[in-house]
């Protein structure tokens, strides 16, 4: 199975597109512990983010032609399909009501191409370090969205502030984000 | 409709799934003919997938339920298996190919149920009489592991202990032993070990199970197995377990060169 390292993941997503069983297999031992944390961060809860990882593969084995290797990564691809799923259920009163708070640590996993997998860290920890030194009400904006699910019009009644203060807020911190990223060289955050 | 401006200002926010649903619905029409705000949506997606992306452990036995669940989702379709574009080729290229094989099988749905072939041997070698079918989806066999966790010594070690195991030796053409395999009477399996010949970095060898009379793919072993494993979830043991040299990737059938076969 060592031959798949050197496929590159738009390849790989040809061969699932074959239905290739070891391709997939590729696809998730590379990018499931991601969907699967980020599916979790958002959910706290370990048994709901198994089923957003389950669904996400799922469909790229049903829809591969859904991803586009032309307008970004398939971790990317996968992450968002991830999210957008975790947040469906946050914003699902069952779910809200059985969320835990879960201090699981995360661990960094050798992944199929260490290069790869560093760059997708590294650009992750610049994401990150630009959200924390965005001004607050940006930061929190932003946090609240992403990672707790809400919507920016719920996100406006939480801070008791105007919708338009919050899509601004958010707009800008993104803006704010990339710029950072561009100026410390990472390339990714580029387009 | 909404307009460019307003579709503008919460581009941020539907990167974020921050918008409602029908906001997220108007604007998704909208970037679909804006190509400015589509690659504006689509950086930002990517920006805002850094921000989610760590990696955590996966749980024990995630794949295993996803795996059981690939067939049972989408009925086979027979589809010859088209050249690989090199490593690294274009993503354009990459996508074309995607298309033209989801559609290849969308187009043929059903074809996979009950499909019989026969082993394409060698040159100047006879045909094999192996009738082979495609076993679907909801029948019998998923292969599961594959390239997740390769099975090391100790596994192996394990398995050769366990009570009720079975060792099937592989032959050649010419009688020798080429493989060695231990089976468990839960459905697992492992490569003990071979001898199999390196193949060219444009073919692959491929594990089958033969169930009811039929070829079932047990997955791609790669060009130059030593650790493979793999999880037979039917109901009815294979009879035999067959390699086949095919084009990197694998196939849906065996078609090409059989390299080695035993009994169970």
């Amino acid at each position: 199975m060592d031959d798949l390292n050197d496929v590159s993941d738009a390849q790989l997503v040809m061969m699932v597109a074959r239905f290739d069983e070891v391709a997939l297999a590729e696809i998730y031992r590379r990018h499931g512990g991601a969907v699967f944390g980020l599916a979790r961060r958002v959910l706290h809860n370990g048994s709901e983010a198994e089923d957003v990882t389950q669904e996400i593969f799922l469909r790229l084995w049903n829809q591969p032609e859904k991803f586009d290797a032309t307008r970004g990564s398939l971790r990317s691809f996968l992450l968002t399909q991830s999210h957008a799923r975790a947040v469906d259920m946050v914003r699902s009163l069952s779910a809200r009501h059985r969320r835990e708070v879960n201090d699981a640590s995360r661990t960094a996993r050798a992944g199929y191409d260490m290069q790869h997998e560093a760059w997708d860290l590294m650009l992750a920890d610049e994401v990150q370090r630009a959200l924390r030194e965005l001004p607050e009400e940006e930061r929190r904006a932003i946090e609240l969205a992403y990672f707790d699910g809400h919507t920016y019009v719920q996100v406006a009644e939480i801070l008791n502030e105007p919708e338009g203060t919050i899509k601004s807020r958010i707009r800008n911190g993104m803006r704010r984000m990339r710029g950072v990223l561009i100026e410390s060289g990472v390339e990714g955050a580029e387009r | 409709m909404i307009v460019h401006d307003d579709a503008g200002e919460l581009l941020a926010a539907m990167a974020l799934h921050a918008v409602e649903h029908d906001e997220a619905v108007e604007i998704e029409a909208h970037v679909a003919q804006c190509p400015r705000c589509q690659n504006e949506l689509d950086g930002l997606r990517e920006l805002a997938s850094a921000l989610g992306n760590s990696v955590e452990m996966l749980p024990e036995g995630l794949w295993s339920s996803i795996a059981s669940r690939l067939a049972e989702r989408t009925p086979r379709a027979a589809i010859a298996a088209p050249s690989l574009a090199p490593v690294g080729a274009g993503a354009a290229t990459s996508v074309a190919s995607v298309t033209s094989i989801t559609a290849a099988r969308a187009a043929s749905p059903r074809r996979g149920r009950s499909l019989y072939v026969g082993f394409v041997a060698a040159a100047a070698a006879s045909i094999l009489a192996l009738g082979i079918g495609l076993v679907n989806a909801n029948n019998h066999v998923v292969f599961l592991q594959g390239a997740l966790s390769a099975a090391n010594v100790g596994v192996v070690q394990a398995a050769l202990d366990t009570p009720g195991h079975k060792v099937v030796n592989l032959h050649n053409a010419q009688h020798q032993r080429i493989a060695q395999f231990v089976m468990l009477p839960d459905g697992r399996g492992y490569l003990v070990n071979s001898s199999l010949p390196v193949l060219s970095s444009k073919d692959t060898y491929q594990l089958w199970g033969t169930v009811n009379g039929s070829p079932v793919s047990l997955g791609v072993m790669g060009r130059s197995p030593h650790e493979v494993a793999f999880t037979m979830v039917s109901t009815t043991a294979p009879s035999a377990l067959s390699v086949t040299v095919q084009t990197t990737g694998g196939s849906l059938l065996p078609s090409k060169d059989l390299a080695a076969t035993g009994t169970v």
